[in-house]
């Protein structure tokens, strides 16, 4: 519960902080990548490299990472049947035996059907969810915000212990 | 850019760096020495180990690889050996070594410590069953072990039978008195059958409800259809009585034809307590083969079972290895499948290359040489593992041993070729036999050895070839044995001796010959005296053993004769009575059916005549 609460707090704060709608948007998207695929993969390697030096916001990504972990393990069948299609695309043939036989990208293990049927689909997913983070959250901040704060729920929800502990703690880490 | 996050980055790079640095070497040390270990059931001991992750290199200052059945000898050890390996298969968990400089070689070396490893309770249970090698030296170290026992030259002319027999325990007598006690239940069995068998009884009912029909009774078609369905059921029982009549008499021929065979066997079981009481007596045979065997076998028999032991190892080794291989399971449904676009990471889980090795024997041999191909899937290399070593010593005594381990067909192949030649035979014995006890004062010899084995054929020759020889006769030219005498004689004149032992089971069980050119001259030398002697010895033996058992042959025999006899006349005497009953009861079924046409012609005859007077005719 102390989690889940305070996630939405994160999540609410992150919306309303100084943090800017492209920041956000591609910490979710590098934290979706993360969540959709195979964890240990290669690629995710880069990803995180990624989240580490881009400025991009990491509460974002760690919410994503989380939220998409679970859609992966409903969609791994879907992936895995993506990936076989992929995969054995006559047309791509030429392309993945090229990358096959380049070492740095086999090693990414492109070859398995989950690992290549969840990564483009969630490229393919990143061209809506990019945009249209970017625009919700500007929506967010001019429209919502405002009335968000005022409603009751969070009212209390700022009012209870848990969120002042949080607070101090927030404080105390600077 | 995050400035905190590239620097977060690098501290985790050095950190990690730093940690490969310091403790990777002992950690991989450690679990290679433990692994090994466990395949070679001895302690594998590695010193000065590195692993350079970065430069992808690994090597050691010094191996020591004990041997399993002698804990403290290292089957060989190395000094400074590096290993020049790929990067790129490490991602895909598999080593593939393509150089390795193998300094300091040595076999059969001494440890300073005890090599013993006890293998954990959980990594037991995985030992394999007991090899071919192992069986086919188990039967040559037999061989061996026959010439060991074999005295040509010290035949005693009156030998003591009645304690020799007590030394040898006369078996025969107990066989045929198990096979008494085993035929005695085998007709008590079927004397039990015979007498209580409810086919008697069985035939004689049917038998009853055959006779019960009476054929004069019947006068209408009905009747007689009527009677023939009853009979036919009859037939139905008598046809399954049959079948187990047929049953049970194939039963009793196979029981009592097992007991015949069993009175057939007393000969052998007699001939094989003379042979033994000739062997407890030292009585060889004498032919060119035994003395070819007692000249020469230990020794040629005694190398060919050292090759033959690492062989066994490199199978073992090859054959355990290439058991674990995974085959690439089959995914679970969300792990995804895997595609192969090429056949570039098809990899063999270690693959070792090349291996330059130098070293030296314990007799101060320089080798060198190089092993290729070593590796866990020789299916997936496509090269079998092939080595070739060589070397001599200041005094030109050399050794050459090259050969291939081949495991790409169906069938494991190996082939084994080694020679050591030019090694001096001064002050040595060419034999350990009684027959040869001279030494010699100058000579050279050459050992050489080709094994072949594919799967469980094995063909090989040893062949030890000795030149330029001169026999030191010393004291025992003023011996007055007459035996050696005659020896000394026949090989005085000898220059070269060539021997060979040829082992194989190419065509059937395993043989194992030992020839020499000397083979004829002893038997030339040996065949007047010594085979009189032996002849007289062995017919003393037959007749002592003969007498022992001959009441008990006789009495096992009339007992099988006798109870066999009176078990056929009772058999044959049921089974005449129950055929008689069953022809009984097919011929009242012929009459019956005979009867049932004839009434059913009189019915037909009878109606056609109704019709001719109805319509006038």
């Amino acid at each position: 519960m102390f989690l889940l609460l305070k996630y939405i707090a994160k999540l609410l704060k992150a919306l309303a902080s100084e943090a800017s709608p492209v920041q956000l948007a591609g910490g979710f998207v590098l934290g979706m990548i993360i969540g959709l695929t195979p964890v240990f993969s290669l690629h995710n390697a880069f990803i995180l490299i990624l989240l580490i030096i881009l400025k991009v916001n990491i509460g974002m990504a760690l919410l994503a990472f989380i939220l998409f972990s679970g859609v992966a393990f409903l969609a791994d069948p879907a992936f895995h049947n993506f990936g076989i299609w992929l995969l054995e695309n006559d047309s791509l043939q030429a392309m993945w035996t090229s990358m096959y036989n380049t070492e740095w990208i086999a090693a990414t293990r492109f070859y398995n059907t989950v690992v290549i049927g969840s990564f483009v689909s969630a490229l393919i997913l990143i061209l809506p969810v990019f945009p249209g983070l970017i625009f919700i959250v500007s929506q967010y901040r001019t429209h919502i915000n405002e009335r968000i704060q005022k409603l009751k729920i969070v009212k209390a929800l700022k009012g209870t212990k848990f969120y002042s502990i949080y607070k101090t703690v927030q404080r105390v880490r600077g | 850019m995050r400035i905190k996050g590239i620097l977060f980055l690098l501290i985790v790079a050095v950190i990690a760096f730093l940690t490969g640095y310091f403790v990777t070497d002992e950690r991989v040390e450690s679990n290679i020495e433990y692994q090994a270990s466990l395949v070679n059931e001895a302690l594998v001991e590695i010193d000065g180990f590195r692993f350079d992750l970065f430069d992808l290199n690994m090597g050691w200052d010094r191996l020591q690889v004990t041997n399993p059945n002698n804990t403290m000898m290292n089957t060989f050890e190395t000094g400074k050996t590096e290993f020049d390996v790929e990067f790129w298969p490490l991602l895909w968990q598999k080593v593939i070594v393509n150089n390795v400089q193998l300094t300091g070689f040595e076999m059969d070396t001494e440890r300073e410590t005890d090599g013993y490893f006890e293998i954990p309770l959980d990594e037991e249970g995985k030992a394999e069953e007991p090899s071919f090698f192992a069986e086919i030296t188990k039967q040559v170290t037999g061989k061996v072990a026959e010439n060991a026992r074999m005295e040509f030259t010290d035949i005693k002319n009156d030998i003591n039978v009645d304690s020799l027999l007590a030394m040898v325990n006369i078996q025969s007598v107990d066989k045929m008195d198990s096979l008494k006690t085993a035929s005695q239940q085998t007709y008590g069995r079927w004397e039990d059958t015979i007498n209580n068998n409810p086919i008697e009884d069985r035939t004689a009912t049917i038998k009853k409800q055959a006779e019960s029909i009476d054929l004069k009774a019947i006068k209408t078609v009905p009747q007689a259809v009527e009677q023939v369905k009853k009979i036919q059921t009859i037939v139905k029982e008598a046809d399954s009585l049959k079948k187990e009549i047929e049953t049970i008499k194939s039963n009793f021929q196979t029981d009592l034809s097992q007991a015949r065979a069993g009175v057939s066997n007393i000969d052998n079981w007699i001939q094989s307590d003379i042979q033994r009481a000739a062997t407890v007596a030292k009585l060889p045979e004498i032919n060119a083969q035994n003395i070819g065997n007692a000249l020469f076998g230990n020794d040629l028999l005694g190398d060919f079972s050292v090759y033959l032991e690492y062989i066994a190892i490199a199978r073992k080794y090859g054959s355990r290895v290439i058991g674990t291989e995974e085959e690439e399971d089959k995914p679970e449904r969300y792990e995804g499948k895997n595609y192969s676009f090429s056949d570039k990471y098809d990899w063999p889980a270690l693959w070792i290359k090349n291996v330059n090795l130098s070293g030296k024997t314990n007799t101060d041999i320089s080798l060198a040489g190089a092993v290729t191909n070593i590796s866990s899937d020789q299916m997936k290399t496509g090269v079998p593992t092939v080595f070739n070593v060589s070397g001599e010593d200041a005094n030109a005594i050399s050794l050459v041993v090259d050969g291939e381990f081949n495991y790409l067909e169906e069938k494991p192949r190996e082939t084994v070729k080694a020679t050591y030649a030019g090694f001096s035979l001064k002050n040595s014995r060419l034999s350990p036999s009684e027959l040869l006890p001279y030494d010699l004062s100058e000579g050279t010899g050459q050992l050489s050895a080709t094994i072949n084995v594919l799967g469980k054929r094995i063909d090989s020759e040893i062949r030890y070839v000795a030149n330029d020889l001169e026999f030191d006769f010393g004291q025992a030219e003023n011996s007055g044995d007459r035996i050696q005498t005659l020896i000394r004689r026949a090989i005085s004149g000898t220059e070269k001796i060539n021997a060979a032992a040829l082992i194989d089971n190419v065509d059937g069980p395993l043989k194992v010959k030992v020839r020499s050119n000397l083979d004829d001259l002893f038997l030339d030398a040996l065949k007047g005296t010594v085979t009189e002697e032996v002849n007289k010895a062995k017919a003393q033996i037959r007749t002592k053993v003969e007498n022992e058992v001959e009441a008990k042959r006789e009495e096992v025999t009339e007992f099988v004769d006798q109870k066999e006899a009176e078990l056929r006349a009772k058999y044959e005497e049921l089974e005449a009575q129950v055929n008689e009953r069953l022809k009984y009861i097919e011929d009242k079924k012929a009459e019956l059916e005979k009867k049932k046409k004839e009434l059913e012609e009189e019915a037909k005859n009878k109606a056609a005549d109704a019709i001719k007077k109805k319509i006038g005719f």
